[in-house]
């Protein structure tokens, strides 16, 4: 009983985990202000 | 405290295992997505490219052609759209800039291209055009999706303004990276002309003249296949002017050129792909394989713990009842076998 209580508690800790960090996601970033190029820079 | 060991190791591996394939198949699919507001500029070369003076309208061979290709993720718009549509997407304003061997204009063709962030599917949400003209995708565009099969995508073509097949040919070594080699080739066909050109030429001004025009190119992409992104990417392209209604005339060279990715965008391109790819790699190979070794190994022990705790009791005669609470053992009755751990 005691060794079902653990692994449960395991699943759950995995299952919040992976939620959690998947609900806030990576950061979504903004609009370069770098403009559409032109001409050739000198380098990258 | 054994027990307790035990237990505490089974429910860490249980963490472990249960973590492998979550991250793998939950976790990977809705974190690895192309950032809404990425920006990229490319710039590739033609070197000895035959090139049209528009004064003479006659082809000229020039010592170089340079195109500058810079895409720029529009997050504002991607944000918009989500809100419309509840699909995470990107939204890539790009711009191809040709320039002649003094720098001045040859074309000029803005993009904008809208596809799932995490797909790479093209996504119509209104607004994709080719040089202001309204467009459909069907196939990719600059970046394939990540995990790349070895398979035929369909790749949107920017001059025909249509989608074909893009083969797979075979994993090539390219900088000490393994990645997958895709070619297309679009035969010859009548393509709208840019509507900036140099000399204020217009498609007007050249539709006046009788003129029409027609391209044919063979693109090559190298592209890893952990995170899609091409690595290098040439074109042997060729474009004409062609009188329209009078085949017999000899067709004008536009343009003649075999484009290819600056060496030192190359280094770049390749430096950012290998920094990316782990990140990918974390998500899709080591985090899941690690945990699923580890917490295979953490049950190991646990198991190994329980089994070694079992037969003690056996042997002391001790029986544990839930709540941790012992028998007394009967005076005289202490077991010889009692010290020194399990057998």
């Amino acid at each position: 009983m005691r060794a079902l209580a653990a692994a449960a508690v395991g699943l759950a800790a995995a299952l919040a985990l992976v939620l959690t960090v998947t609900a806030i996601g990576p950061p979504e970033g903004t609009t370069s202000p770098e403009p559409l190029l032109t001409s050739a820079p000198a380098h990258p | 405290m054994r027990r307790r060991a035990s237990l505490i190791l089974l429910g860490v591996a249980v963490f472990l295992a249960a973590l492998a394939p979550l991250l793998r198949w939950y976790a990977f699919p809705r974190l690895a997505k192309v950032p809404a507001g990425s920006y990229q500029t490319a710039v590739l070369e033609a070197k000895d490219a035959t090139l049209v003076d528009y004064a003479r309208m006659e082809p000229r061979t020039v010592p170089k052609v340079t195109l500058v290709q810079t895409l720029k993720g529009n997050a504002e718009e991607a944000r918009k759209i989500r809100r419309e549509t509840g699909r995470d997407v990107v939204v890539w304003d790009t711009l191809t800039h040709m320039n002649g061997p003094d720098g001045a204009m040859i074309s000029r063709i803005p993009e904008r291209y809208v596809f799932d962030a995490h797909s790479q599917q093209p996504v119509h949400a209104g607004g994709e055009h080719v040089d202001g003209t309204p467009v459909r995708r069907d196939g990719i565009e600059y970046k394939w999706p990540f995990l790349v099969e070895k398979r035929d995508y369909r790749y949107f073509d920017m001059q025909t303004r249509t989608s074909a097949p893009i083969h797979y040919r075979g994993t090539r070594s390219f900088r000490g990276l393994d990645v997958y080699y895709f070619e297309q080739t679009i035969p010859w066909t009548s393509v709208p002309l840019p509507k900036r050109m140099p000399l204020g030429v217009t498609p007007e001004t050249v539709r006046q003249l009788g003129l029409e025009r027609w391209y044919t190119t063979r693109r090559m992409f190298w592209i890893d296949p952990v995170t899609g992104a091409p690595v290098n990417g040439e074109e042997v392209h060729r474009e004409e002017l062609r009188w329209t209604g009078h085949p017999e005339k000899k067709p004008i060279t536009a343009f003649a050129g075999h484009v290819k990715m600056r060496a030192d965008y190359v280094d770049s391109t390749v430096a950012l792909v290998t920094s990316q790819r782990r990140l990918v790699l974390l998500l899709t190979s080591w985090l899941p394989w690690g945990s699923a070794g580890l917490g295979g190994a953490l049950a190991a022990l646990a198991l190994f713990l329980e089994a070694r705790t079992r037969p003690r009791r056996a042997f002391t005669g001790q029986k544990t009842h839930y709540g941790g609470k012992t028998e007394r053992q009967a005076p005289g009755k202490r077991a010889a076998w009692s010290r020194g751990g399990s057998p």
